[in-house]
């Protein structure tokens, strides 16, 4: 028996060396933290930038709805500002487009088991989340996700997240072109890409395949490309239409079209520019203002644009921009089976119900998609497994997660259709409600989200719950209607883009306090998300079904003939529908009813006690504090190869973290500082030494003469003994300290600049 | 084979109580201890799923779903000391004495009961303990030595799911008569 094999060991062999490596520098990064030699907010980043992130109460308090309790965690390591070490947190994982196959399902199915609660959480932008997770677990999650071609980096941080697209790229109908290969071209290529380290803020990509449709929800995106083609010279060319500068959050953007048809060869050097002009110019300090929404809103999308132009023609060539294209044509995916239409066969009980609302027939004849809908975006173990049994029988690898929070089986042949249905129901995933009022999406909100006000989940389950039961009464034009959930402004649950939306607020009601929700109508999921919703009032959480109810029953009375729903709260107007609403804003007194003061599967009396600061935001680590950690690392690298019995590579190493702090030190004044150990050393030299900047008050230049010396030292290529090495190992800790001294001084020097500059600019 | 991450599942009678009333029975727990408990998951809208949890950090104790089979699981996190044996009756004795605990909670007084004829043992860990026969040989002499102690005389089975090598180490215990949580928690303080 493999008993003493660590996850490492034993999955060596299946990891790419590049991700093996990066999840080796992390677990290294985790112990220098325990060992206080890393920065709290600069770990925090780092953990963000690996998909680690804070979850509510891992601040060690939790109201237990009459006080506020201590919990019992130890409290003397942190990974973050306010942030316990041992306290569970949840981990994003990466889905670019939402592509997973059978393989990959069954890891991610072992790995909820052993590592979070056994559940996986599909996000709105197809990720994957596991909640309540030990952060000292996550080496070994990583391990055996790379080991399956999953990586988790970038997954949260300031940093490009998830690329996403329609799940239909490539069957669907009505698309342009398939935009997979575009969407995992731009997804490598940006991912770790030096030009997209520096933002103050996320970054989010979309790509669609057609305007007319939501699954891209192009508009809403930091970037967004929509395909398109052009006949140049007769001959039909593909491109994008490229959009920028759109989000939710609290204040909802609309992306701006950057250009109109921007040619396949250029949307990753144009995406390259983009991700340097914001790296550049986007705001860093104030997190509200820092998404390249703002930056395109204060600049206007003419300067925008001319920027990024510019900036493209400074770019040098990369083979990278383009080495996807010759394969782009080729289909990639394959069926499993030949497609076969279904005809006269034996149609199970709640067939038909299922395939008018969770199938799709694909543009290839006798193939149809699937969506096997996930009640809150959530899959146990068991359901994962099984998944990835039937997506074997059934259609080999072409599974997708969707932003609704579902999985969609492609190119299953038609005739195999009831059999699919008896599998998925058979594991309780055969509900008839894709796309539908039942469907709820929602953010995970006070379950589990440091800064939920309201429960999401919990309201989106009652209303799952309530709706369900009615689904068959329903009229067609509510039954069609989407109902997003956000825990509070921030949208996770991309209300703003429903018909119904709602987010979570707080109401003081005589004295206590009472969760709400805002409710938003008339939010347009079409068109890529083309029109964002209208505010109408707030409604207390337990009265939200209630208003559901009331809203889409006066929409089935008072619609023109065929009118959508967008169009009639536009038609009515706000006054009215707040009109209608307006009883349902009231609730009855704590001493009558208490339920009101509890929210949706929590009986605890509410409050806003548990918020936390949120890490959606990230911590603004510069490059230049980010090197400086990966310096401190290196020579924790040269201390294992030393206690290895490597001395020379011990000293080597060493020597390398002295560059890698001088580094440091320079991008804080020329962040475009290359890896060429010469320039860094006379940039580093000019710079700092010969200026005095890095000069002790006591010491002088001493410290930065230990790295002149250790690099004639290792040039001269001598014998190094174990002696050399820890006196080599020495010296560079104390380089590395004077130059984190160094710094702290300048930033210091830049504060209190910033600090006179603005004095002077209030007086003036 | 150093176990670490026992679970133990004790399974319910037929299920006359709402899964949601757990929540406010956890809620209360949660209440009734200080700073041991740090959430209460609610999976109410999953079949077979991890149903309600109760999380703690050195373990979770939850009203689990899984194979449609509700019963008490519950899940030791944190790192254990000593033997297999120990651990093993450790864990199988904290999930009875919750099972115990839930049995006496006012709310669920003469709704909830637990079998007692069988009890699920599962390894979360599959680096130590994978779903191979080979695993189960090598652990088979503790989990018999707990199971004679836990049904004093009665026979027993000792059944492993290996349909299925993708699933955590699992072993059920099983005997035909019907035992009280209490008896069985005082059978296994003879360990
Ligand atoms: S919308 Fe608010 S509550 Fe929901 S996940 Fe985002 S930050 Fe958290």
């Amino acid at each position: 028996m493999e008993k003493s094999l660590t996850w490492k060991e034993k999955i060596a062999e299946k990891m790419p060396a590049e991700l093996a490596r990066e999840i080796d520098i992390f677990e290294q990064q985790m112990e220098l933290r325990k060992q206080g030699k890393i920065d709290e907010k600069v770990f925090a980043e780092t953990r963000l930038r690996r998909g680690i992130y804070g979850q509510r109460y891992d601040n060690g308090q939790r109201h237990d709805g009459n006080r506020i309790q201590k919990l019992k965690l130890p409290a003397d390591v942190i990974k973050g500002p306010d942030t316990l070490w041992d306290a569970p947190g949840m981990m994003r994982i990466k889905i670019p487009f939402g592509g997973l196959n059978p393989e990959q399902l069954e890891v991610l199915a072992e790995l909820s088991e052993e590592y979070a609660d056994g559940v996986s959480h599909v996000t709105t932008r197809q990720d994957i989340q596991y909640h309540f997770v030990h952060i000292d677990d996550t080496p070994s999650l990583m391990r055996r996700l790379a080991a399956v071609g999953i990586t988790s980096r970038e997954a949260c941080g300031n940093v490009v997240r998830n690329v996403t697209a329609c799940p239909l790229a490539g069957i669907c109908r009505d698309e342009t072109f398939d935009t997979t290969p575009y969407a995992k071209a731009c997804s490598r290529f940006l991912l770790g890409h030096p030009d997209t380290q520096d933002f103050g803020r996320k970054f989010k990509i979309a790509f669609s395949g057609c305007q007319q449709h939501p699954c891209g929800l192009v508009t809403m995106h930091d970037m967004g490309a929509i395909a398109k083609t052009r006949v140049v010279d007769g001959k039909e060319k593909r491109g994008f239409a490229l959009y920028v500068g759109g989000g939710l959050g609290s204040v909802p953007y609309k992306a701006k079209l950057f250009d109109e048809f921007l040619p396949e060869e250029e949307l990753l050097p144009i995406s390259q520019a983009i991700s340097r002009v914001f790296a550049r110019l986007g705001e860093k300090r104030n997190r509200a203002r820092a998404r390249v929404k703002f930056l395109i809103a204060n600049l206007g999308i003419d300067e925008f644009r001319k920027l990024v132009l510019a900036e493209r023609q400074k770019l040098a060539n990369d083979p990278r921009w383009t080495a996807h294209l010759p394969s782009v044509n080729e289909q990639t995916e394959e069926p499993l089976k030949a497609g076969v239409s279904l005809n006269g066969g034996e149609r199970p009980d709640g067939f038909d119900a299922w395939y008018a609302t969770n199938t799709y027939k694909q543009k290839q004849p006798g193939y149809v998609a699937a969506t096997v809908t996930l009640p809150l975006g959530d899959a146990s173990a068991d359901q994962l497994r099984a998944l990835a049994d039937i997506a074997r029988r059934f259609v080999k690898d072409t599974i997708r997660t969707t932003v609704e929070q579902n999985i969609l089986f492609r190119w299953i042949s038609e005739a195999d259709l009831p059999e699919f249905y008896r599998a998925i129901k058979a594991i309780g995933l055969g509900a008839p409600d894709a796309a539908t009022i039942v469907d709820v999406t929602a953010c995970p909100g006070t379950d589990t989200c440091k800064l939920g006000i309201a429960s999401s989940r919990g309201l989106a389950r009652e209303l799952r719950y309530q709706l369900g039961e009615k689904s068959l009464q329903l009229d067609e034009a509510v039954k069609n209607l989407r109902i997003k959930v956000s825990g509070c402004f921030n949208s996770c649950g991309q209300h703003h883009i429903a018909d119904i939306g709602f987010y979570g607020i707080n109401r003081n009601v005589k004295g206590f306090q009472v969760p709400h929700f805002q409710v938003i109508l008339g939010g347009k999921f079409h068109d890529n998300a083309g029109e964002y919703g209208v505010p109408i009032g707030a409604v207390p959480s337990k009265r939200i079904p209630e208003a559901v109810l009331s809203i889409t029953e006066y929409y089935v009375r008072k619609r023109l003939k065929d009118e959508r729903f967008q169009d009639f709260v536009r038609r009515i107007g706000k006054k009215e529908i707040k009109d209608l609403l307006e009883d349902l804003t009231k609730i009855p007194d704590h001493d009558v009813d208490r339920a009101y003061y509890s929210d949706w599967g929590d009986p605890r009396e509410f409050t806003l006690a548990d918020m936390g600061i949120g890490e959606c935001a990230g911590e603004v680590v510069s490059q230049a504090e980010f090197t400086l950690a990966a310096s401190e690392r290196e020579l924790f690298e040269a201390q294992l190869l030393l206690d290895a019995g490597r001395p020379r590579d011990a000293a080597k190493t060493a020597y390398a973290s002295m560059v890698r702090a001088a580094q440091g030190l320079v991008k804080a004044q020329d962040p475009g500082i290359s890896e060429d150990e010469n320039q860094i050393l006379a940039e580093f030299t000019s710079r700092f030494y010969e200026t005095q900047l890095f000069w002790d008050k006591y010491a002088g230049g001493k410290f930065a003469e230990y790295m002149f010396k250790a690099k004639e030292f290792i040039g001269a290529g001598k014998a190094v003994d174990a002696d050399r090495a820890v006196q080599l190992l020495q010296e560079a800790q104390l380089f590395i300290d004077a130059a984190h001294d160094c710094h702290n001084k300048l930033r210091v020097g830049v504060a209190s600049a910033v600090k006179l500059d603005s004095i002077a600019q209030t007086s003036a | 084979m150093e176990l670490q991450k026992i679970n133990v599942k004790v399974f319910t009678a037929e299920p006359k109580v709402p899964l949601t009333d757990f929540i406010d029975v956890f809620h209360g727990w949660i209440q009734a201890t200080d700073g041991v408990y740090l959430d209460v998951a609610d999976y109410s809208h999953m079949q077979a799923g991890p149903g309600i949890v109760l999380v703690a950090d050195d373990a979770n104790v939850s009203i689990d779903e899984t194979d449609n089979r509700r019963g008490l699981l519950y899940s030791q996190k944190s790192k254990m000391s000593g033997s297999n044996l120990e651990k093993l009756s450790t864990v199988l004795r904290s999930a009875l004495e919750n099972c115990q605990r839930l049995e006496q909670e006012p709310a669920l007084r003469g709704k909830l009961r637990f079998l007692g004829n069988q009890v699920e043992i599962l390894v979360n860990d599959r680096l130590v303990a994978p779903n191979t026969g080979e695993a189960f040989e090598e652990i088979r002499p503790e989990i018999d030595f707990l199971a004679r102690r836990l049904y004093s005389t009665t026979n027993f089975t000792l059944l492993r799911n290996q349909q299925d090598t993708r699933l955590r180490f699992n072993v059920t215990i099983s005997t035909p008569l019907s035992f009280e949580t209490k008896t069985l928690l005082n059978n296994l303080q003879a360990i």
